[in-house]
């Protein structure tokens, strides 16, 4: 890959960036749009950044995007997965909240593995599930509508439903996709994937305790979970999560990761 | 003569901040952006296919008055043209900036308010592309005050500005086009013409001369001019937040 190069609304996309991959036909990632420049002989296609970002390309899909701020807000995609919050129900829908001062995100009564009219989970205002992006509608005010189930299968894929026990952290929505990142690419062989090596840090370490287990959603939300370290649950479950929001507002180098987990349990009397 | 000074992304709940001071006027702005939001009865917008665009200004020390009104007019007409309303997610929300005047000297009422407006843009501009709200270009801004003697003068503190015959801001976007001209006072059209020509050499630099719409990436060049210096914020703060990405590379 040649030197990174940062765009800003209106820039073009210069064409040797592009993937030279024509098997394929080429896909835009979020940020870029295309637009015809009518010119004297026919028209031609030109690629323009409308945010400001690193501009990305994937060889082997033929993708090209752009990687934007880190803080900024969750737009629904769908299969995305996101965790919500329960707002209130009604008769065929619980109401979720995906992002604050959004509008709720619907979520059907019977879009559970193996719901039916009889047997279906009865969430109480405040609860979590973790959910995909089923569709978001077409044209303006939209619903967005969310499913815990692969419609296909008829099974809740990677660990869709209700969260309970645990408590959800706030991260940016930037650090949530890298951790989605860091995760789907298997992380064994390669230690500093997408340059977090908190996550695998902190199982080192906690491995004695129990474990923990965490869900991250797309939309800047972290999940953190440890039923099975007894007393300790409450402290491990904070100091992961401490971690985590530390590693993201401040940006850490994967070096200060390893220090930062270090310091975080020795605080809390976790590890000596 | 000591060029501005801007960060990217300092508030952590906001979806989009940036800071901006201007050494030469004194201002210091706080700029907060959150979008896509979903605003309060105004659901049957005039135009429901396009997202609306809401600017705050908040004075430091006073309650908004009929000044910051005024502004919020200007920088909601110019922002609300550049901001692409209808990508993904937008249609019927709101992008909600709130400018924070920190620093500088207050503007009191009966005072030119065009003193304040380049570093509202500026802050406005930034924060926009911090929230990554699509933006269809970026611009820059710039104040000129003409003196008795009918001197230009780029960025005049607020007393200059009072002392100026007429004061004059310009917006410039990113393919040299005009965006904004705001002028107050006396003049005729042959300075109105010679302060346009000065802005446009201070918003782009070198790279007014060129027509092809090639903006030349050179580290020396760009500098001078207003819209390198936003360029090179934005791409500061983008290497820091990738620097795990960069460093693989």
């Amino acid at each position: 890959m040649s030197v990174p190069l940062v765009l800003l609304p209106s820039d073009e996309v210069p064409q040797d960036h592009l993937p030279t991959n024509n098997s394929n036909p080429l896909r835009l990632g979020p940020g870029l749009r295309i637009l015809s420049q009518p010119s004297s002989k026919g028209s031609s296609h030109v690629l323009t950044a409308t945010q400001a970002g690193l501009l990305t390309t994937d060889a082997k899909r033929n993708t090209v995007s752009l990687l934007s701020f880190p803080n900024r807000r969750y737009i629904p995609t769908v299969n995305d997965f996101v965790i919500a919050q329960i707002h209130h129900s009604s008769v065929d829908f619980f109401h979720c909240m995906v992002t604050p001062h959004t509008a709720h995100a619907l979520l059907g009564q019977l879009s559970f593995e193996g719901a039916s009219k009889k047997t279906r989970p009865m969430l109480k205002q405040g609860e979590l599930v973790y959910a995909r992006v089923q569709s978001v509608g077409v044209g303006a005010g939209a619903e967005v509508e969310l499913t815990c189930v692969n419609p296909a299968t008829g099974k809740a894929d990677g660990g869709l439903g209700p969260l309970t026990g645990g408590m959800v952290f706030d991260v940016s929505t930037g650090m949530a996709a890298r951790l989605i990142r860091a995760s789907s690419s298997s992380a064994e062989h390669n230690d500093a994937i997408e340059g977090l090596v908190v996550l695998s840090e902190l199982g080192k370490k906690l491995e004695s305790l129990g474990g923990f287990e965490i869900a991250v959603g797309r939309n800047g939300k972290v999940w953190v979970d440890c039923s099975n370290a007894a007393e300790s649950a409450v402290k491990v479950t904070v100091a992961v999560g401490r971690c985590l929001q530390e590693t993201d507002q401040q940006n850490l180098h994967p070096h200060d990761q390893k220090k930062l987990v270090t310091k975080i349990l020795r605080d809390m009397k976790l590890v000596s | 003569m000591v060029g501005p000074i801007a960060s990217l992304s300092q508030l952590n709940r906001a979806d989009g901040s940036a800071s901006y001071k201007c050494p030469a006027t004194g201002y210091s702005i706080l700029g907060a952006v959150n979008a896509p939001i979903e605003l309060p009865a105004r659901r049957d917008a005039l135009k429901p296919e396009e997202a609306t665009v809401e600017v705050f200004v908040k004075p430091g020390t006073t309650t908004a008055g009929v000044g910051e009104r005024y502004v919020e007019g200007i920088l909601r007409s110019v922002l609300g043209k550049i901001v692409l309303g209808r990508e993904k997610g937008f249609p019927r929300r709101g992008v909600v900036l709130t400018l924070a005047i920190v620093g500088g000297e207050n503007v009191e009422r009966g005072d030119s308010y065009l003193t304040i407006l380049p570093a509202l843009l500026h802050a406005g501009l930034l924060a926009m592309v911090s929230a990554s709200v699509p933006l269809s270009m970026t611009f820059s801004a710039t104040l000129l005050g003409v003196t008795k003697s009918g001197d230009i003068v780029r960025d005049p503190s607020p007393t200059a500005a009072k002392a100026a015959v007429s004061l004059h801001v310009f917006a410039v976007s990113s393919k040299n086009h005009l965006l904004l001209n705001e002028s107050e006072g006396r003049f005729d059209f042959d300075t109105w013409e010679l302060v346009r020509e000065r802005a446009l050499s201070i918003c782009q630099g070198e790279t007014a001369a060129s027509a092809d719409g090639d903006v030349s990436m050179g580290e020396g060049t760009a500098s001078a001019s207003l819209s390198g210096f936003i360029r090179e914020t934005v791409e500061d703060q983008v290497y820091s937040d990738y620097a795990y990405n960069l460093d693989s590379i």
